[in-house]
Protein backbone atom coordinates (compact mmCIF):
# COMPACT_ATOMS: atom_id res chain seq x y z
CA UNK A 1 0.00 0.00 0.00
CA UNK A 2 1.28 3.42 -0.86
CA UNK A 3 1.15 5.71 2.15
CA UNK A 4 0.77 9.39 1.55
CA UNK A 5 1.79 11.79 4.31
CA UNK A 6 -1.27 13.68 5.40
CA UNK A 7 -1.53 16.91 7.31
CA UNK A 8 -3.96 17.29 10.17
CA UNK A 9 -4.71 20.70 11.63
CA UNK A 10 -5.71 20.66 15.29
CA UNK A 11 -7.41 23.85 16.53
CA UNK A 12 -7.63 23.40 20.29
CA UNK A 13 -7.00 25.87 23.09
CA UNK A 14 -6.94 23.34 25.92
CA UNK A 15 -3.27 22.44 26.20
CA UNK A 16 -3.96 19.15 27.97
CA UNK A 17 -6.35 17.98 25.31
CA UNK A 18 -3.97 19.18 22.61
CA UNK A 19 -1.15 17.21 24.20
CA UNK A 20 -3.30 14.11 24.50
CA UNK A 21 -4.42 14.32 20.88
CA UNK A 22 -0.86 14.88 19.70
CA UNK A 23 0.21 11.79 21.62
CA UNK A 24 -2.54 9.75 19.98
CA UNK A 25 -1.44 10.89 16.55
CA UNK A 26 1.94 9.30 17.17
CA UNK A 27 0.13 6.05 16.43
CA UNK A 28 -0.56 7.36 12.94
CA UNK A 29 2.93 7.94 11.52
CA UNK A 30 1.48 8.93 8.17
CA UNK A 31 0.09 12.08 9.79
CA UNK A 32 1.79 15.40 10.35
CA UNK A 33 -0.05 17.44 13.00
CA UNK A 34 -0.19 21.22 12.93
CA UNK A 35 -1.37 22.89 16.08
CA UNK A 36 -3.27 26.14 16.62
CA UNK A 37 -4.33 27.31 20.07
CA UNK A 38 -6.82 29.88 18.83
CA UNK A 39 -9.19 30.54 15.97
CA UNK A 40 -7.11 33.20 14.26
CA UNK A 41 -4.04 30.97 14.04
CA UNK A 42 -6.21 28.04 13.01
CA UNK A 43 -7.85 29.93 10.16
CA UNK A 44 -4.46 31.21 8.98
CA UNK A 45 -2.98 27.69 8.96
CA UNK A 46 -6.07 26.27 7.27
CA UNK A 47 -5.58 28.71 4.40
CA UNK A 48 -1.79 28.49 4.13
CA UNK A 49 -1.24 24.77 4.69
CA UNK A 50 -4.31 23.21 3.04
CA UNK A 51 -4.52 20.37 5.56
CA UNK A 52 -6.17 17.07 4.74
CA UNK A 53 -8.25 17.09 7.90
CA UNK A 54 -9.18 19.70 10.50
CA UNK A 55 -10.04 18.94 14.12
CA UNK A 56 -11.84 21.90 15.64
CA UNK A 57 -12.61 22.49 19.29
CA UNK A 58 -15.96 24.28 19.48
CA UNK A 59 -14.91 26.29 22.56
CA UNK A 60 -12.12 28.68 21.60
CA UNK A 61 -10.94 31.79 23.42
CA UNK A 62 -11.08 34.30 20.57
CA UNK A 63 -14.03 33.15 18.46
CA UNK A 64 -16.82 30.61 18.80
CA UNK A 65 -15.88 27.29 17.23
CA UNK A 66 -19.14 27.26 15.30
CA UNK A 67 -18.23 30.56 13.69
CA UNK A 68 -14.82 29.14 12.77
CA UNK A 69 -16.57 26.13 11.22
CA UNK A 70 -18.86 28.36 9.19
CA UNK A 71 -15.89 30.38 7.92
CA UNK A 72 -13.97 27.24 6.98
CA UNK A 73 -16.95 25.84 5.12
CA UNK A 74 -17.58 29.17 3.43
CA UNK A 75 -14.08 29.71 2.05
CA UNK A 76 -13.38 27.99 -1.30
CA UNK A 77 -9.85 27.14 -0.13
CA UNK A 78 -11.07 25.14 2.86
CA UNK A 79 -14.69 24.18 2.12
CA UNK A 80 -13.67 20.74 0.82
CA UNK A 81 -11.47 19.83 3.83
CA UNK A 82 -13.09 17.29 6.16
CA UNK A 83 -13.88 19.02 9.44
CA UNK A 84 -14.40 17.23 12.73
CA UNK A 85 -15.80 19.09 15.72
CA UNK A 86 -14.21 18.20 19.05
CA UNK A 87 -16.27 19.26 22.02
CA UNK A 88 -17.10 18.69 25.65
CA UNK A 89 -20.75 19.51 25.00
CA UNK A 90 -23.37 16.86 25.68
CA UNK A 91 -23.26 14.41 22.74
CA UNK A 92 -26.73 15.24 21.40
CA UNK A 93 -25.94 18.98 21.33
CA UNK A 94 -22.51 18.29 19.84
CA UNK A 95 -24.05 16.21 17.08
CA UNK A 96 -26.71 18.80 16.27
CA UNK A 97 -24.23 21.68 16.25
CA UNK A 98 -21.68 19.78 14.18
CA UNK A 99 -24.30 18.87 11.62
CA UNK A 100 -25.83 22.34 11.48
CA UNK A 101 -22.44 23.95 10.96
CA UNK A 102 -21.40 21.65 8.14
CA UNK A 103 -18.92 19.54 10.09
CA UNK A 104 -18.26 16.12 8.65
CA UNK A 105 -18.10 14.47 12.06
CA UNK A 106 -17.79 15.14 15.76
CA UNK A 107 -15.87 13.71 18.70
CA UNK A 108 -17.16 14.20 22.24
CA UNK A 109 -14.77 14.83 25.12
CA UNK A 110 -13.69 12.95 27.10
CA UNK A 111 -12.94 10.56 24.28
CA UNK A 112 -11.87 7.00 24.06
CA UNK A 113 -8.49 6.68 22.33
CA UNK A 114 -9.50 3.84 20.02
CA UNK A 115 -12.79 5.48 19.05
CA UNK A 116 -10.93 8.73 18.44
CA UNK A 117 -8.41 7.10 16.14
CA UNK A 118 -11.12 5.17 14.33
CA UNK A 119 -12.98 8.39 13.59
CA UNK A 120 -9.79 10.03 12.34
CA UNK A 121 -8.93 7.08 10.12
CA UNK A 122 -12.40 7.20 8.61
CA UNK A 123 -11.47 10.49 7.01
CA UNK A 124 -7.80 9.82 6.36
CA UNK A 125 -8.55 6.54 4.64
CA UNK A 126 -10.82 8.26 2.16
CA UNK A 127 -8.12 10.78 1.42
CA UNK A 128 -5.45 8.06 1.15
CA UNK A 129 -7.52 6.11 -1.31
CA UNK A 130 -8.09 9.17 -3.41
CA UNK A 131 -4.41 10.03 -3.36
CA UNK A 132 -3.32 6.53 -4.33
CA UNK A 133 -5.80 6.41 -7.17
CA UNK A 134 -4.49 9.72 -8.37
CA UNK A 135 -0.93 8.37 -8.28
CA UNK A 136 -1.90 5.30 -10.29
CA UNK B 1 -22.33 -7.50 75.05
CA UNK B 2 -21.41 -6.75 71.57
CA UNK B 3 -17.64 -6.58 71.70
CA UNK B 4 -17.25 -4.66 68.50
CA UNK B 5 -19.44 -1.83 69.76
CA UNK B 6 -17.24 -1.34 72.82
CA UNK B 7 -14.02 -0.95 70.90
CA UNK B 8 -13.27 2.70 70.33
CA UNK B 9 -12.58 3.53 66.75
CA UNK B 10 -10.15 6.11 65.48
CA UNK B 11 -10.04 7.72 62.11
CA UNK B 12 -7.41 6.29 59.83
CA UNK B 13 -4.58 8.56 58.81
CA UNK B 14 -5.98 8.79 55.32
CA UNK B 15 -9.29 10.14 56.57
CA UNK B 16 -7.79 12.86 58.76
CA UNK B 17 -8.82 16.25 57.48
CA UNK B 18 -6.22 17.89 55.32
CA UNK B 19 -4.71 21.01 56.88
CA UNK B 20 -5.51 23.69 54.36
CA UNK B 21 -3.74 27.00 54.06
CA UNK B 22 -5.96 29.98 54.90
CA UNK B 23 -8.10 31.32 52.10
CA UNK B 24 -7.61 34.97 51.24
CA UNK B 25 -9.81 37.22 49.13
CA UNK B 26 -8.24 39.93 47.02
CA UNK B 27 -9.89 42.43 44.66
CA UNK B 28 -9.54 41.27 41.07
CA UNK B 29 -8.17 44.71 40.21
CA UNK B 30 -4.94 43.69 41.98
CA UNK B 31 -4.20 41.23 39.15
CA UNK B 32 -3.25 41.83 35.52
CA UNK B 33 -5.89 40.81 32.98
CA UNK B 34 -3.56 38.10 31.69
CA UNK B 35 -3.55 36.41 35.12
CA UNK B 36 -7.32 36.72 35.45
CA UNK B 37 -7.85 35.30 31.97
CA UNK B 38 -5.57 32.37 32.64
CA UNK B 39 -7.21 31.66 36.00
CA UNK B 40 -10.69 31.92 34.50
CA UNK B 41 -9.81 29.49 31.70
CA UNK B 42 -8.38 27.06 34.24
CA UNK B 43 -11.61 27.16 36.23
CA UNK B 44 -13.62 26.25 33.12
CA UNK B 45 -11.39 23.53 31.76
CA UNK B 46 -13.83 20.75 32.69
CA UNK B 47 -16.99 22.85 32.63
CA UNK B 48 -20.20 21.69 30.95
CA UNK B 49 -19.80 24.49 28.40
CA UNK B 50 -16.13 25.61 28.66
CA UNK B 51 -16.49 29.14 27.15
CA UNK B 52 -12.78 30.07 27.28
CA UNK B 53 -11.70 33.70 26.82
CA UNK B 54 -8.59 35.55 25.80
CA UNK B 55 -7.51 38.90 27.22
CA UNK B 56 -9.34 40.84 24.50
CA UNK B 57 -12.58 39.00 25.16
CA UNK B 58 -12.27 39.46 28.92
CA UNK B 59 -11.61 43.17 28.47
CA UNK B 60 -14.72 43.47 26.30
CA UNK B 61 -16.73 41.48 28.83
CA UNK B 62 -15.67 43.81 31.65
CA UNK B 63 -16.52 46.86 29.55
CA UNK B 64 -19.81 45.62 28.08
CA UNK B 65 -21.29 44.37 31.32
CA UNK B 66 -20.07 47.06 33.75
CA UNK B 67 -17.91 44.64 35.68
CA UNK B 68 -16.03 46.41 38.48
CA UNK B 69 -12.77 44.57 39.07
CA UNK B 70 -12.20 46.50 42.29
CA UNK B 71 -15.33 44.86 43.69
CA UNK B 72 -14.72 41.47 42.08
CA UNK B 73 -12.81 38.76 43.91
CA UNK B 74 -9.89 36.41 43.51
CA UNK B 75 -9.49 33.63 46.07
CA UNK B 76 -5.91 32.79 47.02
CA UNK B 77 -4.13 30.29 49.22
CA UNK B 78 -0.37 30.11 49.51
CA UNK B 79 -0.19 32.82 46.82
CA UNK B 80 -1.95 30.51 44.35
CA UNK B 81 -5.19 31.51 42.67
CA UNK B 82 -7.93 29.03 43.61
CA UNK B 83 -10.83 30.76 41.94
CA UNK B 84 -12.47 34.01 41.01
CA UNK B 85 -15.82 35.71 40.57
CA UNK B 86 -16.71 38.97 38.87
CA UNK B 87 -19.23 41.60 39.96
CA UNK B 88 -21.16 43.81 37.54
CA UNK B 89 -22.71 46.97 38.97
CA UNK B 90 -25.80 48.78 37.69
CA UNK B 91 -27.37 50.48 40.69
CA UNK B 92 -29.49 49.43 42.44
CA UNK B 93 -28.50 45.94 41.22
CA UNK B 94 -25.34 43.90 41.00
CA UNK B 95 -24.63 40.86 38.85
CA UNK B 96 -22.38 37.97 39.79
CA UNK B 97 -20.71 36.30 36.84
CA UNK B 98 -17.84 34.03 35.81
CA UNK B 99 -17.65 32.35 39.20
CA UNK B 100 -15.20 29.50 38.97
CA UNK B 101 -12.84 27.41 41.06
CA UNK B 102 -9.88 25.50 39.68
CA UNK B 103 -10.80 21.80 39.40
CA UNK B 104 -8.03 20.60 41.73
CA UNK B 105 -9.02 23.15 44.37
CA UNK B 106 -12.72 22.35 44.60
CA UNK B 107 -14.69 20.92 47.52
CA UNK B 108 -13.10 23.16 50.13
CA UNK B 109 -15.72 25.92 50.16
CA UNK B 110 -13.91 28.37 47.89
CA UNK B 111 -16.98 28.92 45.69
CA UNK B 112 -19.13 29.72 48.71
CA UNK B 113 -16.53 32.10 50.13
CA UNK B 114 -16.30 33.91 46.82
CA UNK B 115 -20.08 34.23 46.70
CA UNK B 116 -20.29 35.46 50.29
CA UNK B 117 -17.58 38.03 49.55
CA UNK B 118 -19.53 39.39 46.56
CA UNK B 119 -22.82 39.40 48.47
CA UNK B 120 -21.13 41.47 51.18
CA UNK B 121 -19.65 43.81 48.56
CA UNK B 122 -23.13 44.20 47.05
CA UNK B 123 -24.53 45.08 50.48
CA UNK B 124 -21.71 47.61 50.96
CA UNK B 125 -22.68 49.11 47.60
CA UNK B 126 -26.27 49.32 48.85
CA UNK B 127 -27.55 47.11 46.06
CA UNK B 128 -31.15 46.02 46.42
CA UNK B 129 -30.89 42.93 44.26
CA UNK B 130 -28.18 40.56 43.04
CA UNK B 131 -28.69 38.75 39.74
CA UNK B 132 -26.83 35.76 38.38
CA UNK B 133 -27.23 32.98 35.83
CA UNK B 134 -26.37 29.34 36.18
CA UNK B 135 -26.26 26.76 33.42
CA UNK B 136 -29.14 24.33 33.74
CA UNK B 137 -27.93 21.00 35.12
CA UNK B 138 -24.90 22.56 36.81
CA UNK B 139 -26.25 21.09 40.03
CA UNK B 140 -23.35 21.98 42.40
CA UNK B 141 -23.52 25.68 41.50
CA UNK B 142 -27.32 25.78 41.46
CA UNK B 143 -27.43 24.13 44.89
CA UNK B 144 -24.90 26.60 46.26
CA UNK B 145 -26.87 29.59 45.01
CA UNK B 146 -30.11 28.28 46.50
CA UNK B 147 -28.31 27.65 49.79
CA UNK B 148 -27.24 31.31 49.79
CA UNK B 149 -30.84 32.43 49.31
CA UNK B 150 -31.03 32.96 45.55
CA UNK B 151 -34.36 32.23 43.88
CA UNK B 152 -35.12 31.28 40.29
CA UNK B 153 -36.59 33.99 38.07
CA UNK B 154 -36.82 32.31 34.64
CA UNK B 155 -35.03 30.19 32.08
CA UNK B 156 -32.84 31.81 29.44
CA UNK B 157 -31.83 30.19 26.17
CA UNK B 158 -28.49 30.44 24.44
CA UNK B 159 -29.28 29.98 20.77
CA UNK B 160 -27.55 30.32 17.44
CA UNK B 161 -28.27 30.07 13.76
CA UNK B 162 -25.73 28.75 11.26
CA UNK B 163 -25.19 30.67 8.03
CA UNK B 164 -27.45 29.72 5.14
CA UNK B 165 -29.92 27.82 7.31
CA UNK B 166 -33.19 27.43 5.44
CA UNK B 167 -35.59 30.33 5.81
CA UNK B 168 -39.35 29.89 5.66
CA UNK B 169 -41.23 32.13 3.32
CA UNK B 170 -42.31 35.54 4.56
CA UNK B 171 -45.15 37.79 3.52
CA UNK B 172 -44.24 40.54 1.02
CA UNK B 173 -42.42 43.32 2.83
CA UNK B 174 -40.15 46.29 2.36
CA UNK B 175 -37.04 46.52 4.53
CA UNK B 176 -34.79 49.38 5.52
CA UNK B 177 -31.54 49.02 7.46
CA UNK B 178 -30.86 51.68 10.05
CA UNK B 179 -27.66 53.17 11.47
CA UNK B 180 -26.46 52.64 15.01
CA UNK B 181 -27.91 55.83 16.48
CA UNK B 182 -31.40 55.06 15.17
CA UNK B 183 -31.09 51.45 16.29
CA UNK B 184 -30.25 52.45 19.84
CA UNK B 185 -33.15 54.88 19.94
CA UNK B 186 -35.50 52.04 18.93
CA UNK B 187 -34.40 50.16 22.03
CA UNK B 188 -36.08 52.80 24.17
CA UNK B 189 -39.38 51.31 22.97
CA UNK B 190 -38.44 47.72 23.78
CA UNK B 191 -41.21 45.80 25.54
CA UNK B 192 -39.32 42.59 26.36
CA UNK B 193 -37.47 42.22 29.63
CA UNK B 194 -33.84 41.43 28.74
CA UNK B 195 -31.23 39.75 30.87
CA UNK B 196 -28.17 41.66 32.06
CA UNK B 197 -26.33 40.69 28.87
CA UNK B 198 -28.86 42.43 26.64
CA UNK B 199 -29.88 45.38 28.75
CA UNK B 200 -29.56 48.81 27.15
CA UNK B 201 -26.14 49.60 28.68
CA UNK B 202 -24.76 46.24 27.44
CA UNK B 203 -25.89 46.92 23.88
CA UNK B 204 -24.58 50.50 23.98
CA UNK B 205 -21.19 49.34 25.27
CA UNK B 206 -20.97 46.44 22.80
CA UNK B 207 -20.98 48.72 19.75
CA UNK B 208 -21.55 47.84 16.09
CA UNK B 209 -25.30 47.92 16.62
CA UNK B 210 -27.53 48.18 13.56
CA UNK B 211 -31.25 48.45 13.05
CA UNK B 212 -33.79 47.06 10.62
CA UNK B 213 -37.34 48.14 9.96
CA UNK B 214 -39.83 46.14 7.90
CA UNK B 215 -43.24 47.15 6.62
CA UNK B 216 -45.76 44.68 5.28
CA UNK B 217 -48.15 45.51 2.46
CA UNK B 218 -50.94 45.40 5.03
CA UNK B 219 -49.31 48.35 6.78
CA UNK B 220 -48.10 46.32 9.73
CA UNK B 221 -44.52 46.85 10.76
CA UNK B 222 -41.77 46.00 13.20
CA UNK B 223 -38.11 46.51 13.91
CA UNK B 224 -35.00 44.61 14.86
CA UNK B 225 -31.79 45.74 16.50
CA UNK B 226 -28.68 43.59 16.24
CA UNK B 227 -24.93 43.66 16.52
CA UNK B 228 -22.95 43.05 13.35
CA UNK B 229 -19.29 42.08 13.39
CA UNK B 230 -17.13 40.60 10.63
CA UNK B 231 -18.47 37.08 10.91
CA UNK B 232 -21.31 37.23 13.40
CA UNK B 233 -24.70 38.75 14.05
CA UNK B 234 -25.81 38.84 17.65
CA UNK B 235 -27.67 40.58 20.46
CA UNK B 236 -30.86 40.39 18.42
CA UNK B 237 -33.89 42.33 19.62
CA UNK B 238 -37.10 41.81 17.66
CA UNK B 239 -40.30 43.71 18.08
CA UNK B 240 -43.54 43.75 16.11
CA UNK B 241 -45.51 46.95 16.50
CA UNK B 242 -48.79 45.54 15.25
CA UNK B 243 -51.20 42.74 16.01
CA UNK B 244 -50.00 40.23 13.43
CA UNK B 245 -46.73 39.64 15.22
CA UNK B 246 -46.05 36.34 13.47
CA UNK B 247 -46.02 37.86 9.96
CA UNK B 248 -43.90 40.81 11.04
CA UNK B 249 -41.34 38.71 12.90
CA UNK B 250 -41.08 36.30 9.97
CA UNK B 251 -40.44 39.26 7.68
CA UNK B 252 -37.81 40.67 10.07
CA UNK B 253 -35.93 37.39 10.24
CA UNK B 254 -36.22 36.88 6.49
CA UNK B 255 -34.87 40.37 5.76
CA UNK B 256 -32.04 40.07 8.30
CA UNK B 257 -30.75 36.70 7.17
CA UNK B 258 -31.27 37.30 3.46
CA UNK B 259 -29.10 40.40 3.78
CA UNK B 260 -26.43 38.56 5.80
CA UNK B 261 -26.38 34.98 4.47
CA UNK B 262 -22.76 34.32 5.46
CA UNK B 263 -23.01 35.48 9.06
CA UNK B 264 -23.22 33.11 11.98
CA UNK B 265 -25.84 34.35 14.44
CA UNK B 266 -25.64 34.01 18.20
CA UNK B 267 -28.09 35.06 20.86
CA UNK B 268 -27.36 34.64 24.54
CA UNK B 269 -30.11 34.68 27.14
CA UNK B 270 -33.28 34.75 25.11
CA UNK B 271 -36.09 34.30 27.66
CA UNK B 272 -37.49 30.79 27.17
CA UNK B 273 -40.98 32.25 27.24
CA UNK B 274 -40.21 34.76 24.46
CA UNK B 275 -43.21 34.63 22.11
CA UNK B 276 -40.91 35.00 19.08
CA UNK B 277 -38.77 31.93 19.85
CA UNK B 278 -40.98 29.55 17.79
CA UNK B 279 -40.57 31.81 14.73
CA UNK B 280 -36.83 31.96 15.32
CA UNK B 281 -36.71 28.15 15.40
CA UNK B 282 -38.54 28.07 12.07
CA UNK B 283 -35.84 30.40 10.74
CA UNK B 284 -33.09 27.96 11.67
CA UNK B 285 -32.17 28.97 15.22
CA UNK B 286 -30.95 26.09 17.40
CA UNK B 287 -30.79 25.75 21.14
CA UNK B 288 -27.22 25.44 22.44
CA UNK B 289 -27.98 25.30 26.15
CA UNK B 290 -30.20 26.76 28.84
CA UNK B 291 -29.40 29.00 31.78
CA UNK B 292 -31.45 29.74 34.87
CA UNK B 293 -31.62 33.36 35.95
CA UNK B 294 -31.67 33.79 39.72
CA UNK B 295 -31.97 36.71 42.09
CA UNK B 296 -31.26 37.51 45.72
CA UNK B 297 -33.23 40.36 47.23
CA UNK B 298 -31.20 42.55 49.62
CA UNK B 299 -34.07 44.88 50.53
Amino acid sequence: MVEVMQTVLLIEDNRYDAQLISTLFKRLPECRVLYAADAETGLTLAMSESPDLILLDLGLPDMDGQTVASILKDMPASAHIPLIAVTAWPPATARDMAEAYGCDGYISKPFNANAFLAEIKRFLKQDNTASVETLL
Amino acid sequence: MNLSSSIPTYPSTSSLPEVLPPLLMRPASAFPLEALTDAYNQTRIDYIIPMPMNVTRLREYIHNYDVALEHSAVALADDQILGLALLGIRPPRTWITRLGVLPVKRRRGTGQELMEYLITRSQDLQAQQIILEVIKNNTPAHTLFRKLGFEEIRELLVVRRPPRAALPSAPPYSARFLPSETALSLLQQRRSCPSWLDEFPSLCHAGNMKGLEVHLESGEWGWAVFQQTSFQLGRLVLQAETRDEEAVVRALLHALHTAHPHHDTTYENLPAADPYWPFMQEAGYLLSFTRIEMQLSLK
